[in-house]
């Protein structure tokens, strides 16, 4: 058994790391929020590093990488709230297969491609349709791809750019794609989690360093265990967090009869765990970090957001007790 | 990444399966969850651990001097899948194997070692480990039972408690306190006691879940030659470090399941999930579903410590999060089980007598207490992994005689 990531994908982590790092200040997803900039490193610098083609096939103008080399830079991404996700890149790439020249622009941003949940003639706000041009999104059972009117609400986290979108224009890709459409989605739920590990790490690790400097009642409060257990809790949390995205991100490409239910328990065990995370992050702040000028309702907001996006939990444990009970665990 | 076994790792575990095939009458096999009484079966358990040993499954990482295979921790761990996927019990000899056995062998005497190590593995002697006292569990290091110098002999009095195995235990290594006036970690001994010696009573204890796998333990005028110390008088903290980081690495490694198995739990859904109400299988499928979850992050989880095992590593600080995850895992799976029962679920067991549901949902409390409780488990995370500060603490340096004041 050898359950760990290559040295190729821990260079990949290491690379998508400084990246992102230096190219998204927590202060863009706030401009975003505040209706004063756009989600940051934007599409075209993510399509310029090669991140929007990790998973497109190296024919189409890809890397032809794995989900697994994408969640590990997605994992990164999700650290700093950058947008658009990878979710989108990856759910797309997967539904582009039988498409090259689209998912040839994809990879290159050349299109700015969403995808809709729910009725193609009124979406459900669908991640990162707000600053996008074609839409694909499931027609009677066909995919589709087409232009479209966009309604975008009032963001409770801009970085997910949501939106509604009205399918004016709809030529088909792919007659009877159910299949392909749940696959697709299955893959964006992994990718999901792993951006919210991400955020729920970089959560954890801002409870932990103030919890380090605070001092109240004459010593620094993570030396008191009612503080510090909860953040051994949002850490174990996001410890076992890892060990099913990296092994949702594996079946995507190695074993396809695991993946529904990997990510279905990956999707809702990163809520749960994000959710965790960003609620202690808060808590451990104390006043200051229910300020509207402490970050931690930044990533508070992501995982408010995330855990409905794709399916909630409920839909995910329910998905994995009925896949288990009919034989998907063996 | 893949969860093959490397080609070594295959070989020895085809190995260990045409083994434990060859031997399959000699060995005793339960059913999955069926509670195994270690005084009422003790001797088939012994003759199975014996058999095991004399195949080389018995202490594989040891070194051949004493009795083990030399081999790894990997290969450790695969006889242990093996053995429950044959359905074997639990080793009875495991807290002599996973924790008495590495303490002589690092602490021991030549002449301990070749007195003790091979009859260990062979369960020709069952070992038990004293170290929690009724007023030293977590705060181990407060314990009371003292041993006294008298000539070439200690002479030891007090009480031992939560002592698996010790009703049917040949020895067991004893932390004992020999210097009151030295601070509570400095003044402590560790010896090996012979639990047929005069003056030792063992009286078992039965749990809230109904079996009586522990006991407690008395000590009066016990005698113990000064050839039975393991380590230096005043060094027992160290030589129980020891034993202590050897439990972790026994307890919520490779990918084991701590509780129930998701798998246990699946097949008991497939069972009774069509017998509830339309609305009672909705909320049921979300419980299952969130124990299964839980489950399945616990062994994936452990499935990394395994890697780290088979590249060489040992397992850090963050193995204690195996534990907790795989507590927090146990406790969802049984009250999914238990709640799977429907109206039966409040008796205990059901029409048929089966109570393997009831009696895992009332072990869990156990589990978050032993080896660690999840409390302490949590601590060690947050100082030694998120490097939060302990909490201060008054009774370090003083005499422990003074009762922990300056």
């Amino acid at each position: 058994m050898n359950f760990d990531l290559s040295d190729d994908q821990r260079d990949a982590a290491a690379g998508a790391r400084e990246f992102f790092t230096g190219s998204v200040p927590l202060s863009a997803a706030r401009a975003a929020l505040e209706g004063d900039g756009v989600p940051a490193p934007g599409r075209k610098a993510l399509a310029d590093i090669g991140f929007l083609g990790i998973t497109v096939p190296e024919s189409a103008g890809g890397a032809g990488g794995s989900v697994l080399d994408l969640a590990v830079v997605a994992e990164q991404a999700g650290a700093v709230l950058a947008g658009p996700s990878l979710v989108t890149a990856a759910r797309a790439a997967v539904l582009l297969e039988g498409a090259p020249d689209l998912a040839a622009q994809l990879a290159d941003g050349s299109a700015a491609i969403a995808v809709l949940d729910g009725p193609v003639t009124g979406s459900a706000p669908s991640l990162d349709a707000a600053d996008a041009t074609l839409f694909l999104g499931l027609d009677g059972g066909a995919l589709v791809v087409g232009e479209g009117e966009v309604t975008p609400g009032r963001p409770m986290d801009a970085t997910r750019g949501l939106a509604s979108v009205r399918m004016t224009s709809r030529r088909v890709l792919t007659e009877d794609a159910g299949e392909l459409w749940a696959r697709a989605r299955q893959v964006g739920a992994v990718v999901m989690a792993a951006e919210d590990l991400g955020a729920a790490d970089r959560a954890v690790l801002m409870g932990v360093d103030y919890a380090q400097q605070r001092q109240a009642f004459g010593r620094v409060i993570g030396s008191y265990q009612a503080v510090k257990h909860m953040l051994v809790d949002a850490w174990v949390g996001v410890d076992q967090l890892r060990s099913l995205v990296w092994w949702a991100a594996w079946a995507a490409d190695d074993s396809p009869a695991e993946l529904p239910l990997a990510a279905a328990a990956a999707k809702a065990y990163g809520a749960e765990v994000a959710e965790r995370a960003t609620e202690t992050v808060v808590q451990v702040h104390g006043g200051i970090g229910f300020t509207w000028e402490h970050d931690a309702h930044l990533y508070w907001r992501r995982a408010k957001v995330d855990r409905l996006l794709l399916g909630d939990a409920a839909e995910h444990l329910d998905a994995v007790a009925r896949l288990a009970v009919a034989g998907a665990l063996g | 990444m893949d969860f093959d076994d490397t080609p070594e790792e295959a070989s020895f575990r085809a190995h260990v399966r045409s083994v434990l095939q060859e031997h399959a009458s000699e060995l005793l096999h339960v059913a999955p969850g069926e509670p195994v009484d270690a005084r009422s079966r003790e001797a088939e358990l012994r003759d199975t651990q014996r058999v095991l040993a004399e195949a080389g499954l018995v202490g594989v990482p040891w070194p051949r001097e004493y009795g083990g295979q030399g081999g790894t921790l990997v290969q450790q761990a695969i006889v242990g899948q093996e053995l429950g996927r044959a359905r074997v019990p639990t080793l009875i000899n495991h807290i002599g194997i996973g924790m008495c056995g590495p303490t002589v062998i690092a602490h021991g005497s030549d002449d301990q070692r070749s007195r003790y190590l091979a009859r260990l593995l062979r369960a020709d002697d069952v070992w038990c480990q004293l170290f929690s006292e009724p007023g030293s569990g977590s705060d181990l290091a407060a314990l009371r039972t003292s041993a006294v110098r008298d000539g070439e002999d200690w002479v030891v009095n007090g009480q031992k408690v939560w002592t698996t195995l010790a009703h049917v235990a040949d020895y067991g290594i004893l932390l004992t306190r020999t210097d009151p006036e030295r601070p509570k970690h400095a003044g402590l001994t560790m010896f090996v006691v012979d639990m047929h010696a005069p003056g030792v009573t063992v009286r078992p204890l039965r749990q809230m879940s109904g079996g009586a796998d522990f006991n407690e333990v008395f000590f009066d005028d016990v005698r113990i030659p000064d050839s039975e110390r393991l380590g230096e008088p005043g060094e027992g903290w160290r030589v129980a470090l020891t034993t202590l980081m050897n439990e972790r690495v026994a307890i919520g490694g490779a990918g084991s399941d701590i509780g129930p198995s998701p798998e246990s739990l699946t097949a008991h859904a497939r069972d009774r999930l069509p017998a509830l109400a339309p609305e009672q299988q909705v909320l049921a499928r979300q419980a299952v579903g969130r124990a299964l979850v839980a489950s399945l992050a616990a062994r994936y989880t452990g499935y990394r410590r395994f890697t780290t095992l088979s590249q060489g590593g040992l397992p850090g600080p963050e193995a204690s999060a195996g534990k907790l995850g795989g507590t927090a895992a146990a406790r969802l799976v049984a009250d999914a089980g238990v709640r799977l029962l429907g109206d039966e679920a409040v008796l205990g067991a059901t029409a048929d007598g089966d109570d393997s549901w009831q009696r895992a949902q009332a072990y869990v409390p156990g589990i978050a207490i032993a080896g660690g409780t999840d409390q302490v488990l949590r601590n060690i995370l947050g100082e030694r992994v998120l490097g939060l500060p302990p909490e201060p603490r008054t009774d370090k340096s003083a005499p422990f005689s003074s009762g922990g004041r300056r």
